[in-house]
């Protein structure tokens, strides 16, 4: 971008172009790109790992992948799909938009944000070095690195180390980002953007970003420990040596639980700003989502240990009942939703058929994990396939279809151009139905017993059919991530072009031009509503509202 | 016409079966699991209702509400958008349910994991990687797993019928657990702690028994068997296998 004749307020930057813009860049706009196309780049990844389970669990017998390998390919699959995909991807979200939707022109620490960004890079690299390029094998202890298991005795390989090394990037990139997001909303909000304004995706991925900063700690704590414990002779979580492996288990999975929200709460977010666009309507119960969004972040620090009723150790009910509780919230979203549509004039353009497969797929989660949250039905279900439907559910059918949606939904304002909405149906409809045939038989077959991170099973338990089926449904469920790879890179060829707001959106961001100025906005409408976008765009409904306060300078 | 009628009979013996309501579970093999059974069947109706209503709830919104031909392109919904009455009762109901849910689940919980103070017997469970060692030290029996891998039988233990054991579970190495399916139940075997917990098998037969939690190279082999048989046919296995050493 030019600056004109502007008098420069820094030393300005010698314009660059190419790739070097993209490496050396602070804006968020760009930050947000890189995340979402990294993350992206490792859903792949993770995906094709999957895709190898799968193919060794579609009949018994032991036929593609050795134990060895399996039990690193289920450990990696797990560690992409949580800290370098959905997560990430979130960032990546929040990074493009926040900024947008509360009219500021970047985020608040813009050099900050590029190093999150590289942090979390670089510590992918350093998962996926852990996982195929180290000699005495890869990491294979599940994602939770459980000690005595991720100990030095049972995992003597360099896997394990390069691993937490990983983590403890990420985790310090999630933290610096997280300090971003909050900073940004609560000092750079346009005027007129009060807090009971703020566009509910901006609401909840500031109540992820405070998450973060409560739940990653403990956890980088828990992995420095492990280090100790692995290479310094350390005994924190040694049995042998005086230590407690239960003690790992806390502090791991008071990440673990705000974790799993904090992969949806971005996402619960998206649908949230598409369903009353493509109702044509306002959010129904703003405040009371909002409450909701916050009630969540609560609660979801104190039920870590339904993750270990089966140790025997936390026979407290306190768990179970705040695991119950959380349920409360999210049922209540599940009305805001309704409520919306309610009295709409609905269309079913791509980003709303996802968001209405992730309010189909993430019900059977929500219910699913209120059976989950009982401590005598865990004593059967947990560390079951059962389980491993269950958080399919939430985090692939709920999370995973929210960064399609978002993706159908922003990419217009993003890039100027649209994705192919007849494409982009048959992407919805293969997914759809490859994920539910995916994972459907996944509770049945662990109904029947099948335990999970098994690479064989034997004959006669009734288990080969739904793994047969199962794995079949990953196929159909590749065809449309192909489909949907093969519109993304042929649309900049087509270049149908967007304007600036495609879809009647309500938020900031479509008051501004596809793709948004270096600085996010030549003008910003007043802002008298949580609508502003909407307000500017209907201005005889809206009155004087809508006058944009700069029109006469832009 | 036949095929069609015969699979319309598989049709209607399998909703039938459905309806029955194990809901794919088996039905638990001992007093602990049957009362857990119990308790998921409640669960089950619940959430079939909860979801019933939730997707009808949506499937009305979206087709009584989609776009018609007729309207025109910025057409607006109808300014519905709060209503704090509707939404104070679309919170409390939720409460309502899980409060009920979770006064019956901690009723379970405390039965199931009840441990009676006078076993009929004590099993000992020790896992390590990658098998088993199941003693009764009252009778002096110890049954052992075989190095496993791929095709290796694991271990069978038996157990009376109607009898109350008790299991006391531990690892000498990494954590396991302990796991049979019918029996709805399974605990960890951690090293340093003795998991205690009863069994009170009411089913004759074989269960098939796993570890569950994920315990390195051959996890997916260390499998084992439990026998539930009379109390009398119990005794003679006991002295037959403090006979063969």
């Amino acid at each position: 971008m030019s600056t004109g004749t502007r008098t420069p307020v820094v030393a300005a930057d010698r314009p660059r172009a190419g790739p070097v813009a993209w490496l050396t860049t602070t804006d968020h706009k760009k930050i947000g790109v890189l995340y979402c196309v990294t993350a992206f780049a490792y859903f792949l990844i993770g995906g094709a790992l999957a895709g190898a389970m799968r193919a060794e669990l579609a009949d018994t017998g032991n036929q593609l992948v050795g134990p060895q390998s399996y039990n690193t390919l289920f450990t990696v699959h797990g560690i992409i799909m949580i800290f370098l995909f959905v997560a990430p991807f979130g960032v990546g979200l929040a990074n493009y938009l926040v900024p947008l939707q509360i009219g500021a022109p970047d985020m608040a620490f813009p050099r900050l944000n590029a190093m999150s960004y590289w942090f979390f890079a670089g510590g992918g690299v350093l998962v996926l070095l852990s996982s195929f390029a180290t000699d005495a094998g890869g990491v294979a202890t599940g994602w939770y690195l459980y000690p005595p298991l991720s100990g030095p005795r049972y995992s003597p390989g360099v896997g394990p180390d390069l691993l937490i090394l990983g983590l403890a990037l990420v985790a310090i990139s999630t933290l610096m980002s997280g300090v971003n997001v909050i900073t940004t909303t609560f000092l750079m909000r346009a005027p007129g953007m009060t807090m009971w304004r703020l566009p509910i995706f901006t609401w909840n991925v500031v109540v992820t970003a405070i998450l973060g900063l409560v739940a990653f700690p403990p956890a980088v704590a828990a992995f420095v420990l492990l280090l100790f414990d692995r290479r310094l002779g350390g005994h924190a979580f040694d049995p042998l040596g005086g230590g407690d492996p239960i003690v790992y288990q806390h502090l791991f999975w008071f990440l673990g639980h705000p974790e799993v929200y904090i992969l949806i709460l971005p996402f619960f977010g998206v649908i949230t700003e598409i369903i009353p666009v493509f109702s044509r309507k306002r959010l129904f119960g703003y405040t009371g989502f909002v409450l909701a969004t916050l009630a969540i972040g609560a609660l979801s620090t104190g039920v870590w240990a339904h993750h270990m009723f089966t140790t025997g150790v936390v026979d407290n009910p306190f768990f179970s009942a705040m695991t119950f509780t959380i349920a409360v919230p999210t049922g209540v979203k599940f009305f805001n939703w309704i409520g919306t549509m309610w009295g709409g004039k609905i269309t079913f353009r791509v980003p709303m058929l996802f968001a209405v497969g992730f309010l189909l797929n993430f019900l059977i989660g929500g219910v699913t994990g209120v059976m989950l949250a009982s401590a005598p039905l865990d004593f059967q279900l947990s560390d079951s396939y059962f389980l491993v439907s269950h958080f399919h559910y939430t985090m692939m059918g709920g999370s995973v279809f929210g960064i399609f949606a978002a993706i159908y939904f922003w990419w217009p304002k993003a890039f100027g151009y649209r994705l192919s909405e007849r494409l982009g149906r048959g992407v919805f409809a293969l997914m759809f139905v490859g994920f539910n045939m995916t994972f459907w038989p996944q509770f049945v077959v662990g109904l029947r017993g099948m335990p999970r991170r098994i690479v064989d099973y034997a004959p006669g338990l009734g288990w080969e059919t739904p793994n047969l089926v199962s794995s079949l449904g990953v196929v159909v469920l590749s065809a449309g991530v192909l489909v949907f790879l093969l519109d993304a890179l042929t649309s900049r060829r087509r270049r149908t072009p967007a304007g600036d707001d495609p879809w009647g959106g309500s938020s900031l961001e479509w008051a501004t031009s596809s793709p948004p100025p270096e600085h996010n906005f030549t003008s910003l409408p007043r802002i008298r509503s949580d609508r502003p976008a909407y307000d500017l765009h209907h201005r005889a409904e809206a009155g004087e509202a809508g006058r944009p306060r700069s029109e006469e300078t832009a | 016409m036949t095929a069609a009628r015969r699979s319309a009979s598989t049709l209607l013996a399998l909703t039938a079966a459905s309806c029955s309501s194990s809901f794919g579970m088996p039905r638990g093999s001992t007093e602990q699991g049957r009362d857990i059974f119990d308790l998921w069947q409640i669960f089950f109706w619940a959430g079939i209702a909860v979801a019933a209503l939730v997707y009808g709830l949506i499937g009305w919104s979206l087709v009584r509400y989609r776009r018609r031909r007729r309207d025109a392109d910025d057409a607006q919904g109808l300014p519905f958008h709060a209503n704090v009455p509707l939404e104070i009762v679309y919170t409390a109901i939720p409460v309502v349910i899980v409060i009920a849910l979770f006064a019956l689940s901690f009723g379970t919980e405390d039965r199931a994991s009840s441990v009676s103070p006078t076993p009929d017997v004590t099993l000992r469970a020790e896992a390590f990687s990658w098998g088993w060692r199941f003693s009764y030290p009252g009778d002096g029996v110890e049954v052992v797993s075989e190095p496993s891998g791929e095709g290796v039988p694991g271990p069978e233990i038996v157990l009376p019928l109607g009898e109350t054991t008790r299991i006391e579970l531990t690892s000498n190495d990494v954590i396991h657990a302990f796991w049979v399916p019918d029996f709805l139940y399974k605990r960890d075997a951690i090293p340093g702690r003795v998991n205690v917990f009863d069994v009170t098998p009411t089913d004759l037969g074989e269960f098939h028994g796993v570890c569950s939690e994920f315990c390195g190279l051959h996890h997916a082999y260390m499998t084992f068997t439990v026998r539930v048989v009379s109390p009398n046919e119990f005794e003679a296995w006991l002295a037959s296998e403090r006979s063969t050493p």
